[in-house]
């Protein structure tokens, strides 16, 4: 199946707290993955279709020697993916499972779903600040009926924080501060410097902050699917490295057609045993990214049902999100001009 | 330090700067009409205004750097910094340069308005926001002073380390002089009659931490002090081109020579004129393009060069992918040498 997602690249499979030693399906990038733990913990994924009549391997189960068993007709594998047996006959069938490229750190589960000679785990970023003792987080995954792209460019612009998320993290400054953007290679950062400005609801509560601040908000995105926000609020006038800092973490990873796991983490630097803090940061970040999916979720549909050849209307604040297409699209046909994806 | 003399900016000094020591207020837009309460000659060629609502009501805060739109009876806007002091609310300072050879909105300014007439505004709008530093490097050619005018003012008060270096044609054309006169050794004022080109060189010195460069003027300027700052660290220079910047606009063709472009399916060959944009002169041969921005921002138009040097003044393409040469914006991007290949 030719997938419109690109498949070289490295997409947040799950988070290593999701997976134990139960079958747990998610579809990546139109391919139905089906992770589980071994016996010494670690953690494997396999695509989820039994090589003998495609049944989901996933509603099968595994035994305590890490052996998993299709549940329709009862072949049998081993950790490398093998075929070690079947129910029915004493000889082997030729049979193997295919094993996608996993590199498990930090707390997430980071999977390559195409081509597994080109899965370089140095292309990861650093997200050491999720296991630091300095920093606190929260992460999770929300569902979304919505096309991978949609949330790429939403979270590449931030200008829509001013008109979607009035009352918690948007404020007019965001939308008046233009952004400067960088390209690295594929690689698209971009920086938002708010000096003197007033301070957001949610940045008042969860840092104690009263107007005026400074806020800053440096975003990197790793094509095809991971997206990091550094934030810093201070007082106005405060130096580095005072103030209060943040990350936020997104792993956008394609699922099923126009469908997309939107992974979430949220750090912070300060304050990293108040647990009262945590559970309103958690409850207003799960606010935050409902009013994003609603949103990407009737942009959806007016995607779906747009004629081809209308052309959008962009303006000088949509560069991240522009460069951030086209990355991707460069990419995907990279990807499919070499038939390397599978 | 002298204030400017219409009454209402009287009352605060120019450095008094809101954004340091008073919450900041939501930034709205104003879109309407205000009287110029005062024009006065800011020195040749450069009038000043100051405008306020007839119905008395303030106008919205602003940030240093901010700008707004003049909208001419003639629909044509033209962008103007805005130079008075950010704590006064209640009227606004702009100034016009008369450029003789410009498309007419100065003109029409000066000869136009008065003392009592009404303009149509709309803004503030700011593409040109001062950051925090320990230190700035300001320098400003001509009419560029007025977007760093309030900034002067706000450097200051925030207890900054700044200087300035302010040339122009010659001191009579320099405007505000006698307003920065108060901030002493901080300011090199550098007419080109008296002084020549501008010591950029010995203003700007070596990258410094925790500098900012803030430049505002002509085009010529605005290269210098990029070539000077290549080698600081990104971010640190800031800049404000008054005229409409080479990568930004396709813009009204002064300066630009026509080249020809030849359409690879047809084989068709046409002049692109100055002023006229290849989008334009390709759809006027009756090509089909798909277009939607028109100033180089939404790649719709993106176009594979076969042959020929391009001029890139999109904002959209990567330093990679102009190097590559072989796409462009045609809304916005010329030719570099006499003619250029499209794959259209």
């Amino acid at each position: 199946m030719l997938s419109s997602h690109v498949r070289n690249g490295w997409y947040l499979g799950a988070w290593s707290d999701e997976i134990g030693r139960t079958l747990t399906r998610r579809w990546i990038t139109d391919i139905p993955v089906c992770f589980y733990r071994l016996p010494d913990a670690t953690v494997t994924a396999v695509e989820d279709r039994c090589p003998h009549r495609k049944y989901p391997l996933s509603l099968g189960h595994l035994d305590d020697d890490g052996t998993l068993q299709c549940d329709y007709h009862g072949y049998r594998f081993d950790a490398g993916g093998v075929c070690v047996g079947v129910a029915e006959q004493a000889d082997l069938p030729k049979a193997t499972l295919r094993r996608f490229p996993l590199v498990e750190k930090d707390g997430a589960i980071w999977i390559w779903p195409g081509d597994p000679e080109l899965a370089d785990a140095s292309l990861l970023p650093d997200t050491s600040w999720l296991t630091d003792p300095d920093w606190t987080h929260v992460h999770g995954v929300v569902p979304l009926k919505a096309r991978h792209l949609l949330l790429v460019e939403n979270l590449l612009d931030l200008t829509h924080e001013t008109f979607l998320h009035p009352t918690s993290i948007g404020n007019a400054a965001v939308a008046a501060t233009p952004i400067d953007v960088t390209v690295d290679g594929d690689r698209v950062a971009f920086s938002r410097r708010m000096t003197g400005i007033e301070a957001p609801p949610f940045y008042e509560k969860s840092c104690g902050l009263t107007s005026p601040v400074d806020r800053w908000q440096d975003g990197e995105f790793y094509p095809p699917g991971i997206f990091i926000l550094h934030i810093r609020v201070a007082a106005t006038g405060t130096e580095e490295p005072e103030g209060f800092h943040m990350k936020v973490l997104y792993g956008m990873t394609p699922g099923l057609g126009n469908e997309t796991h939107d992974f979430y983490a949220l750090a912070r630097d300060y304050l990293i045993d108040d647990e009262e803090l945590t559970e309103f940061q958690h409850k207003q970040q799960l606010a935050v990214m409902q009013e994003d999916v609603d949103a990407l979720e009737a942009q959806e549909l007016m995607y779906a049902t747009d004629p081809g050849g209308t052309v959008e209307s962009s303006i000088r604040s949509d560069l991240a999100a522009l460069r951030g297409r086209r990355a991707l699209a460069k990419m995907l046909a990279h990807e499919q001009r070499g038939n390397v994806s599978a | 330090m002298t204030s400017p003399s219409p009454a209402a900016l009287d009352a605060l000094p120019l450095g008094t700067a809101a954004a340091s020591t008073t919450p900041a207020p939501r930034e709205t837009e104003y879109d309407g009409t205000v009287t110029v309460v005062s024009r006065q000659t800011a020195a040749d060629g450069v009038t000043s205004l100051v405008l306020a609502r007839h119905d008395g009501v303030p106008l919205p805060r602003w940030q240093p750097g901010a700008h707004i739109d003049v909208v001419l009876p003639t629909g044509t806007v033209r962008q103007y910094s805005l130079c008075g002091p950010t704590a006064v609310t209640d009227c606004w300072r702009i100034a016009v340069l008369r450029e003789p050879d410009g498309r007419g909105g100065s003109r029409w300014v000066h000869d136009n308005v008065r003392e009592g007439s009404e303009l149509r505004i709309r803004g503030p709008r700011n593409n040109f926001p001062l950051r925090q530093a320990r230190r700035y490097l300001f320098v400003a050619g001509g009419i560029g002073i007025t977007p760093l005018l309030p900034m002067i003012a706000e450097a200051d008060a925030a207890g900054a380390d700044w200087s300035l270096l302010y040339g122009g044609r010659s001191r009579t054309s320099m405007a505000f002089l006698s307003e920065l006169e108060g901030y002493g050794e901080r300011v090199t004022v550098r007419p080109q009659d008296e002084y020549g080109l501008l010591d950029l060189a010995g203003h700007l010195g070596e990258p410094a931490p925790s500098t900012l460069v803030y430049c505002c003027g002509p085009a010529g300027l605005i290269d210098a002090v990029e070539a000077h700052c290549a080698t600081w660290p990104a971010g640190s220079l800031n800049v404000e081109r008054f005229a409409a910047a080479p990568g930004q606009h396709s813009g009204d063709g002064e300066g630009d020579e026509p080249f020809e472009v030849e359409l690879r399916s047809t084989g068709v060959t046409l002049t692109v004129q100055p002023g006229q944009s290849v989008l334009r002169a390709v759809e006027a041969a009756g090509a089909q393009v798909m277009s939607s921005c028109e100033e180089g921002i939404c790649g719709s138009c993106e176009t594979a060069v076969l042959a020929g040097e391009i001029d890139h003044r999109d904002s959209l393409l990567t330093d990679d992918e102009r190097a590559a040469g072989d796409t462009m914006l045609i809304c916005v991007s010329r030719a570099r040498g006499g003619r250029l290949v499209l794959d259209l």
